[in-house]
């Protein structure tokens, strides 16, 4: 595993989170959270509270950029909690998943639910979250699918671009 | 005790899973009641500098709205200007702002479409200006559209005068460099210095007067001519010409009709 190429790529989706996506205002209700990709994507090789303090660490960088303390803190965290559980679900080859978790090394199926799960639970995370109230559930939700469709179509995208 | 361990051993990644989530909601609850910390917050001056860029880039974007307003206030602040005037002179002249859709400049008759027709009231005979001076005249009206003669069109023929004293020219177009134009009829007993600035006479109803066209650039009084040729620069830069105002002159119509009763 290569370090450096993976803080590379940290350092790289989040600029590009904070450069571009965040700056997409279509309709109001998108929001797509690229950058959740990095997280995504990391071995787990890792024992299982430092990918925790990763997601951490990130959701808070994220957070002090989009004014919302503590937002994508607690939904990185959660999705970095549930990730290895997840993912002992889906891929019964274990040893594939000391590498970069790609489509490449856990196949199109398995690499599509996988982001499809973890996505929603983000963005759905941190939606109501930041909404912190029942009587935006509607709107939450539909900014939660939108969102998601639209983070979900760049990660697969990558995937698929990338490791063909 | 051993056994306390063993569990907490067991469950160790569940235990920093709630620690930390516990964290997040309290920093949740602390940034939604007390006063925010601005190292963790948009008010971090790397943050700042970050989102005044992504900004600055943004503007860019909007400048064309922004021109828009800024057009449609300009034309309301002259309406203003204008509505004090007339209730001393009597005229009543409101303006309209228009865009400029098409235009060409290098033709010998070049025309101007703008983005506003009868139904924004604009009528064949009508002037146009935009915050320099003269622009041209309203010669074709369509429903959403009208078409302009320009200044720099060689049909073009427009009653000027000198500010300095009242002496009458008309102002035509050579048909060569949009931004000058020429001043014929001025007769060769009067005093023309380069800088004397020329603005509309008022004598016919399409412009009130006062609006300024261009400053003279040079004058030749040839032997035996009992005329000059002056050329003007035009302060319009047509070649930048973006948002313009169609001048509407209540008393238009009237004066039409009572010209046209002499015939």
């Amino acid at each position: 595993m290569d370090w450096t190429k993976q803080l590379g790529r940290y350092i790289l989706v989040m600029v590009l989170q904070v450069l571009l996506f965040d700056q997409l205002q279509l309709l109001g209700v998108c929001h797509p959270y690229i950058y959740v990709l990095c997280l995504l994507m990391m071995p787990i090789t890792l024992p299982h509270s430092v990918d925790m303090l990763i997601g951490a660490a990130v959701g808070l960088i994220m957070d002090i950029f989009c004014n919302s303390l503590g937002v994508h803190t607690a939904a990185c965290i959660f999705i970095m909690f549930i990730r290895p559980y997840l993912l002992g679900a889906i891929v019964s080859d274990k040893d594939r998943l000391n590498e970069q978790i790609s489509l490449h090394s856990i196949g199109m199926e398995a690499l599509i639910k996988y982001v499809v799960i973890l996505v929603l639970v983000h963005h759905l995370t941190v939606f109501s979250l930041a909404a912190w109230s029942w009587y935006h559930i509607g709107f939450v939700l539909l900014e939660t699918l939108v969102s998601s469709l639209i983070t979900i179509l760049i990660i697969i995208g990558y995937n698929a671009l990338r490791y063909r | 005790m051993q056994t306390l361990l063993k569990i907490l051993v067991r469950y160790s990644n569940f235990l920093v899973f709630i620690a930390l989530e516990v964290a997040a909601f309290l920093l949740l609850s602390w940034n939604n009641v007390y006063p925010r910390s601005s190292l963790l917050s948009t008010a971090n001056n790397v943050v700042a500098w970050q989102h005044q860029q992504i900004s600055e880039i943004k503007a860019y974007f909007s400048l064309r709205t922004q021109n828009e307003l800024l057009a449609a206030e300009n034309a309301e602040l002259r309406n203003q200007i204008c509505s004090m005037d007339s209730a001393k002179t009597g005229d009543a002249i409101h303006y309209v702002p228009a865009k400029v859709v098409q235009m060409t400049t290098n033709e010998l008759h070049n025309y101007l479409t703008i983005n506003r027709g009868s139904k924004d009231g604009i009528q064949r005979g009508q002037g146009i200006r935009n915050e320099d001076g003269v622009v041209g005249i309203v010669r074709t009206v369509g429903r959403n559209y009208s078409v302009v003669l320009p200044v720099i069109n060689t049909h073009t023929n427009l009653s000027c005068r000198f500010a300095k004293n009242d002496y009458i020219g008309t102002l035509q177009w050579d048909g060569k460099d949009s931004r000058f134009a020429q001043l014929t009829d001025v007769a060769a007993h009067m005093v023309v210095n380069p800088g004397d600035t020329i603005i509309t006479s008022g004598l016919s109803p399409v412009f009130p007067e006062g609006i300024p066209v261009g400053i003279v650039e040079n004058s030749i009084l040839k032997e035996g001519d009992s005329y000059y040729t002056i050329r003007v620069r035009l302060y319009t830069n047509f070649k930048r010409l973006k948002y313009v105002e169609v001048v509407q002159n209540a008393a238009q119509q009237e004066l039409e009709e009572l010209e046209n009763g002499l015939d």
